[in-house]
């Protein structure tokens, strides 16, 4: 195996590992936009997404397309419940109590699964039957370039929801004020709802995608949020464009501290960089540094 | 407060008191059991097992005249749990023993707790040295790293004739231990891995563990790995990115929860295994009626602590006491006592078992090939 292949086999596992990071940490992103607390239930949105599919797929029978459609639409109604159940009656405390009850909720969402689908993994199917492809002594696995598409097609059309679409305007005009959106008529109340709605969706794609790769467990969200959230800091807090960044570099940063330096130490160079970030560049890549008010 | 929440509390203390009555004339045995947390498959499998001989143990009278209980608390997956666990079960003050955990790491964090409490546990974490480090109480109903990785050895170098070994373990006390045995027990066959890979447990991409060992050019594959799940996806970019020598590994390679998750990645691979259903008449009967009870085929997880609370029981009986002290001389002068996982014999360090069967995947199907055992150190 040449140099150059080794290299681009390591960037290419990194760089789908960093789209599972970027997607998860995107929801973290749009809810703090929107409501300026952390979600730490983000993760477990992932599993609840696998566990939908592999109860459509898996359990029922369904064909993979349509488990998926209806994993997703349950993952909607999840973002309802959630903004109604975990959200809203908090809605005019600190972020403190909001944040415990992400928590709260997440433990919850944990062992609700645990009790309905027993401890064990499951395994999940794959998109494509096919293992993937090999290119010029890199083997492209068909799940991770399936990722990899999956992520750059809900960057875009994010992009143009939010920029080119009345609806996503009203949602940026929510997260930007509040108060200011209320006096212009925008419900302000429906706008969070949809956050909900739209990052509980984004986070259940993102455990479907890679529960094929890592199988469906109840624990799984937890490593997976806590990196999603690494990324989140290091692509600048708040930021949609640092979410993807932050998640990428994650990923790729991991990748290669574990081929090249230490592969029990993968995790802590991951770490490591979000340290380096807190301590020169605490704003993140797009971050723009909050002035102290006087 | 009023009439409706004094109703309920005055409820549950009548219950909580209910239950202290009836279970005063039992003899309790504490669990500790990984219940929640990310090895909670394995937890139970631990409790199903116990559970198994419980019922066996008291539909046949109990012990000394009194029915057999198990306490059974939850160590969340974790070293911490672990240790409040034990502490939990300690601080009831009248458990005769206890059924620890197939965690090394988790053992290994419990051991100073236990010396403390001074009564016997009976542990399925393999790490040589927890047995090794002191502690009288602990005593092993699993064979030791040491023999696991003199047996994958002899096996691969004698039996299939390979020199150029990989070596790839998880880095916690299981894997470590495992590891560093191995090493020693090629090294006693004039062999040096070509490599030694370690990686952190619940890794979500092995790609670089995988590279290493194509280019180190091994020609065999030894596996410490702790977790089932992490087999799985190890196994499964081992074949993708085109790794194809033989693999010899630790237990968790023919794990039931492995073999559903590697699939046909796994096929063709040879596993040591303590418990093996065709390495005995008694394996083969409790893999039937943990087959008929639970619906799930049984495996190591569950087949050490079956064998547990039947030891427990045989020393009670044995001495006629549930001292602890008397135990722990009833558990050395166990000869022979034939389990699920193979016949007793206790050394003075507490290792019950002395040999490893290889297993064979055979299309999904573990098959036995033979047993290597050695004489116990005295």
């Amino acid at each position: 195996m040449s140099h150059l292949s080794f290299s681009l086999q390591v960037l290419f596992s990194g760089l789908a590992v960093g789209a599972i990071y970027a997607l998860v940490s995107l929801g973290f992103v749009l809810i703090i936009r929107a409501t300026n607390v952390v979600n730490f239930s983000q993760g477990d949105f992932a599993m609840l997404g696998a566990y939908a599919l592999v109860t459509f797929f898996t359990m029922l029978r369904l064909p993979y397309g349509l488990g998926i459609v209806l994993s997703l639409a349950v993952m909607a109604v999840v973002g309802v419940l959630f903004n109604y159940g975990v959200y809203y009656p908090l809605r005019e405390r600190t972020y403190l109590p909001v944040i415990i009850s992400t928590l709260g909720a997440g433990i919850f969402m944990e062992n609700v699964v645990l009790a309905l689908f027993g401890p064990q993994p499951q395994p999940l199917a794959k998109v494509f039957s096919s293992p993937g492809i090999e290119l010029g002594g890199v083997f492209l696995d068909s799940q991770y370039l399936v990722i990899l598409a999956v992520t750059a097609i809900a960057v875009a059309f994010q992009w143009f929801f939010f920029e080119h679409t009345l609806l996503g305007k009203k949602l940026q005009a929510t997260s930007q004020d509040k108060e200011m959106a209320r006096l212009v008529g925008i419900p302000v109340a429906w706008m969070i709802a949809l956050t909900f709605i739209y990052s509980a969706t984004l986070g259940g794609l993102a455990g479907i995608l890679i529960g094929p790769i890592l199988f469906v467990s109840h624990g799984m969200g937890g490593t997976i949020a806590l990196k999603a959230f690494s990324s989140t800091v290091i692509g600048g807090f708040g930021d949609v464009k640092g979410a993807i960044v932050g998640g990428l570099l994650l990923g790729v940063v991991e990748a290669f501290a574990g081929a090249y330096v230490s592969v029990p130490y993968k995790d802590a160079f991951g770490f490591l960089l979000l340290f380096l970030f807190l301590l020169v560049r605490p704003q993140g890549i797009f971050g723009e540094r909050v002035a102290e008010k006087a | 407060m009023n009439v409706k929440w004094t109703g309920i509390l005055a409820a549950a203390f009548a219950v909580a008191s209910a239950s202290r009555a009836s279970g005063a004339d039992t003899i309790k045995i504490g669990v500790t059991a990984e219940l929640t947390g990310p090895n909670a498959e394995a937890g139970a499998y631990e409790v199903n097992g116990a559970n198994l001989a419980l019922d066996e143990i008291n539909k046949a009278g109990g012990v000394l005249g009194k029915k057999l209980e198990l306490r059974i608390e939850d160590t969340q997956s974790s070293n911490n749990g672990a240790v409040n666990a034990l502490s939990r079960l300690g601080s009831e003050g009248n458990l005769v023993a206890i059924v620890g955990s197939v965690r090394s790491t988790q053992v290994q964090a419990m051991s100073p707790t236990l010396q403390k409490l001074g009564i016997p546990m009976m542990i399925g974490g393999t790490d040589y040295g927890l047995t090794h480090a002191g502690n009288p109480w602990l005593f092993r109903c699993r064979p030791n790293d040491g023999y696991s990785a003199k047996v994958i050895a002899e096996f691969g170098v004698k039996t299939l004739g390979k020199k150029k070994w990989a070596i790839v373990h998880s880095t916690d006390a299981f894997g470590n231990g495992g590891k560093d045995r191995l090493a020693d027990a090629l090294k006693a066959l004039g062999v040096t891995p070509v490599l030694v890979q370690g990686f952190t447990s619940n890794t979500q991409d092995f790609t670089p563990v995988v590279l290493a060992i194509k280019q180190a050019g091994a020609d065999v594959m030894a596996s410490y790995i702790a977790n089932s799940p992490d087999v799985g996806v190890l196994s499964k970019q081992l074949r993708q990115l085109g790794v194809t020598a033989p693999w010899v590994g630790s237990p968790s390679i023919a794990s039931s929860t492995a073999l559903k998750l590697g699939e046909e990645a796994l096929h063709g691979t040879y596993a040591i295994a303590d418990f093996s259903p065709g390495s005995s008449a008694e394996a083969q009967a409790y893999a039937q009626k943990y087959r008929d009870r639970y619906k799930v085929e049984a495996d190591f997880y569950s087949s050490w602590a079956y064998d547990a609370v039947h030891l427990v029981a045989k020393a009670i009986e044995a001495k006629k006491s549930t001292k602890p002290a008397d135990l722990k001389a009833a558990f050395h002068s166990v000869k022979g006592h034939k389990g699920a996982e193979g016949a007793y014999q206790f050394d003075a360090n507490g290792d019950g078992l002395h040999g490893y069967n290889i297993v064979k995947n055979e299309k999904g199907n573990i098959v036995f090939v033979k047993t290597i055992s050695f004489v116990p150190a005295q």
